[in-house]
């Protein structure tokens, strides 16, 4: 289905009725178990809102958004809302709990990566002149004020899609009781069970063939994020290069699995988790094992089974 | 491949609490009424409840907000006796380092009357204490709370008041003003650890007590634990405008000591653990050391007959100048579905012999939105100092230490309460608490004497209070 911007479109589907719109360059969806399309076109108005609000405050493509401010404030000191401190506080957070490895400073290395699929690899010079520039650690942070030197750059993108859905699940859940499921750009949360307890079906899309679907989850409660490289990657020389980019060292992860679905109460912490477990490589699958965490990775052609797992 | 879900691991743990924190934030969230008000880390959670001195001093609160909070206690024992009206006011302002500054302003009015430690009898007993005007020239005789006023030779002047047979005697010239103040300050040294110090003073006609105190905490493992270790020195001027009876002298109102005092030295360390989503435990050790006068001036203990259980005469109480205290204290936080239980336990001994256990329980309901219910009940039980007597007996050695006192005897306390709170605007909430107390203890030696077997000994008591007070936090 193809949207145009700002056009939301509401069709019944199997659970009840789908709202979908696009935002934060994906298409969003909002099932709503509900006949009523009034109630239904309500909630979706609600989650739309809230997504666009976030789009516009952190989005990093917008030059009036609050984070462009930031970005462009070339070591100026800023003071920052609550809204983004508490988010620049969980990014911090992250950064310490990861021992640097989950960065929102890492951006910086798509000014010589561009996974487009070609075989346009940077050079060693190159990468290496970028690293200066990344490191949570390099930013004077004393919230609510910023320092951020010039050069560098702050990308929620981690975070951003997943903070949405999260928060527009809460302002949804606060209009309604009927279960709700919100899909942006495949970061997806729901209210609780369906109606009668049932579980929502989830579809898992294959890494190679866009559209074929994996297998199916099926979750009761909670998160699922899937991060992956599907189509977002270079190949040369034999050697493929995945899009998860080391901020230590500015280059690709070595062996990624090619998908990691992760299951979290939050869609944060799913999509935190899901990320960091890429940037484990190898060890993504032992990774997630140790922390206790329901995933599912997809590592090859002959990974490729039908899943159908509870959630 | 499909990883099982196992025991969460160190960073999902915290990234959860972080997570929760987040949206929490997220004013939405409170409607929806999220599981447990994790607001920050795991220190914000659960005072020490030891000890009253012994809480910690840790006043943080949300980043760059000023909280007002204001209320009024009322309090009235059973039977005549003690009422208190106290009205408290607070601001703590926290700005947006994380530090945060705190005053406290509380004003006490307490009449009634308290036992005066003496046993009851079967015939009516007449006591006769320092009167307040004592030294005036003027000859004065005057009804005062049932007591009379009595000038004797030598323009010595005595206050003096008869109890009817077969009741507790009381003394009703209780009455007294308090006034307190209490300063706080918590520097967030850094984002992990914490460090406090706060001073107090209060006031009362016959009592002055400072204390200061200072406090350290530092989260540790990924904020899922927090450690901390604190100090209270506190120095107590009593001051009875007759002086401070000594020992054991005989009440016959002409007592003149000098003024007493008392130092308190208490150390709590303290550990608070994030064990999973929906569960924090707290863990405290502290010991505390009381040194000086620790007698209640007022408070007399009968002497008497060997037979027949008669008064002969009162003396003033007598207690040991040192007291070692230690206690082990265990809180837990439950978030149960929407509503979120407190469960704690505490044990303390101290060198007076008195071992006691206190058993907790509240709930907090949420029923409509912004209200909210809070049922509690507690239990405690302590042994019996061990120079607790109820009487003297004429004739038999003077013990180093006696009180009768029911707070140092073998006793249980029930307490059932419930708390009310309604949220008003966005950022304020109006609270009631309403409280009923229970001692109950033997009402005397199993071999009492003479009389004395007929009488009820126990002086506890049994109160209700009720506190109604308005929060309000300016952003």
């Amino acid at each position: 289905m193809t949207l145009e911007a700002n056009t939301a479109v509401l069709t019944p589907v199997a659970e009840g009725l789908s709202y979908a719109f696009r935002a934060m360059g994906s298409p969003c969806e909002v099932r709503v178990e509900t006949e009523d399309a009034a109630l239904a076109t309500q909630i979706g108005e609600i989650v739309e809102a809230e997504a666009l609000r976030i789009e516009r405050k952190f989005s990093r493509y917008r030059p009036d958004s609050a984070l462009s401010r930031i970005n462009s404030s070339s070591g100026t000191p800023l003071y920052v809302d609550a809204e983004t401190t508490a988010l620049l506080n969980y990014a911090a957070q992250c950064f310490d709990l990861s021992r640097g490895l989950f960065d929102v400073t890492s951006g910086v290395l798509r000014r010589v990566w561009h996974f487009d699929g070609s075989d346009q690899v940077p050079s060693r010079e190159q990468v290496a002149d970028l690293l200066p520039l990344i490191g949570w650690d390099k930013i004077c942070w004393r919230a609510p004020e910023i320092v951020l030197p010039k050069g560098m750059e702050i990308d929620l993108g981690g975070v951003g899609k997943e903070y949405a859905v999260d928060s527009a699940l809460i302002r949804a859940m606060a209009v309604s009781n009927v279960p709700i499921l919100i899909n942006f750009g495949g970061d997806l949360r729901v209210s609780g069970p369906r109606a009668g307890g049932q579980r929502w079906r989830i579809a898992l899309e294959s890494v190679d063939r866009s559209g074929y679907a994996e297998g199916s989850l099926h979750v009761s409660s909670g998160a699922l994020t899937t991060s992956g490289d599907a189509r977002r990657f270079l190949f040369k020389d034999g050697v493929r290069y995945s899009h998860i980019l080391n901020p230590r060292t500015g280059w690709p992860i070595e062996h990624p699995p090619r998908s990691i679905t992760v299951a979290a109460p939050t869609c944060m912490e799913a999509g935190v988790m899901s990320t960091l477990a890429m940037l484990h490589g190898k060890k993504a699958e032992r990774f997630l094992k140790s922390e206790g965490l329901q995933a599912w990775c997809i590592r090859s052609r002959a990974a490729r089974r039908p899943l159908s797992t509870r959630a | 491949m499909q990883l099982k879900k196992r025991h969460m691991g160190p960073i999902s743990r915290a990234l959860s609490l972080l997570t929760a924190n987040l949206l929490m934030a997220n004013a939405a969230e409170a409607q929806v009424g999220a599981a447990i008000n994790a607001s920050g880390s795991a220190r914000n959670y659960a005072d020490g409840a030891v000890n009253g001195t012994d809480s910690s001093n840790d006043t943080s609160g949300q980043l760059n907000t000023v909280v007002v909070d204001s209320a009024v206690l009322f309090y009235q024992e059973k039977g005549g006796r003690v009422q208190a009206v106290e009205p408290t006011g607070s601001v703590v302002y926290t700005n947006s380092y994380g530090d945060a500054y705190s005053v406290k302003v509380t004003s006490d009015s307490l009449t009634g009357a308290t036992p005066n430690g003496a046993t009851p009898s079967s015939h009516p007993q007449t006591f006769t204490t320092p009167a307040r005007g004592a030294g005036s020239t003027v000859t004065v005789t005057s009804a005062s709370g049932g007591s009379t006023l009595v000038n004797l030779p030598g323009g010595l002047q005595v206050r003096q008041y008869t109890i009817a047979p077969n009741t507790l005697p009381v003394d009703n010239g209780f009455r007294d003003n308090r006034y307190a103040l209490d300063l706080g300050y918590t520097r967030q040294l850094d984002s992990v650890s914490k460090w406090s110090i706060g001073g107090a003073y209060s006031q009362e006609r016959d009592y002055t007590s400072f204390s200061v105190n200072t406090g350290y905490s530092r989260d540790v493992n990924h904020k899922n634990t927090t450690l901390s270790l604190s100090a209270n020195f506190e120095y107590d001027r009593s001051r009875p405008f007759f002086g401070s009876p000594t020992p054991f002298a005989v009440m016959d109102g002409t007592q003149k000591g000098p003024n007493q005092t008392k130092t308190v030295i208490s150390v709590v360390a303290g550990v608070t653990q994030v064990m999973n989503r929906r569960w924090l435990a707290q863990l405290n050790i502290s010991a505390g050391q009381n040194s000086g006068y620790q007698n209640d001036p007022y408070r007399i203990i009968s002497v008497v007959d060997p037979t027949f259980g008669a008064p002969l005469q009162y003396l003033y109480e007598s207690r040991p100048r040192s007291r070692f205290r230690e206690s082990i204290y265990w809180g837990n936080k439950v978030a149960l579905g929407p509503t979120v239980a407190d469960v704690s336990a505490r044990a303390y001994h101290d060198s007076w012999g008195i071992t006691s256990f206190t058993g907790e329980i509240s709930e907090r309901v949420p029923l409509v939105a912004g209200f909210y219910i809070e049922p509690s009940a507690r239990y405690y039980h302590q042994s019996a100092a061990n120079f607790f007597q109820y009487y003297l007996v004429s004739g038999t050695p003077l013990p180093s230490f006696a009180s009768s006192d029911s707070r140092l005897s073998k006793f249980s306390a029930t307490t059932f309460g419930v708390k009310a709170g309604l949220k008003i605007l966005t950022d304020g909430e109006l609270y009631v608490l309403g409280e009923t107390y229970k001692q109950t203890g033997a009402a005397g030696p199993p071999n009492a004497i003479g009389d004395l077997a007929n009488q009820n000994l126990f002086s506890g008591v049994k109160a209700t209070s009720i506190v109604a007070g308005i929060r309000y936090t300016f952003r």
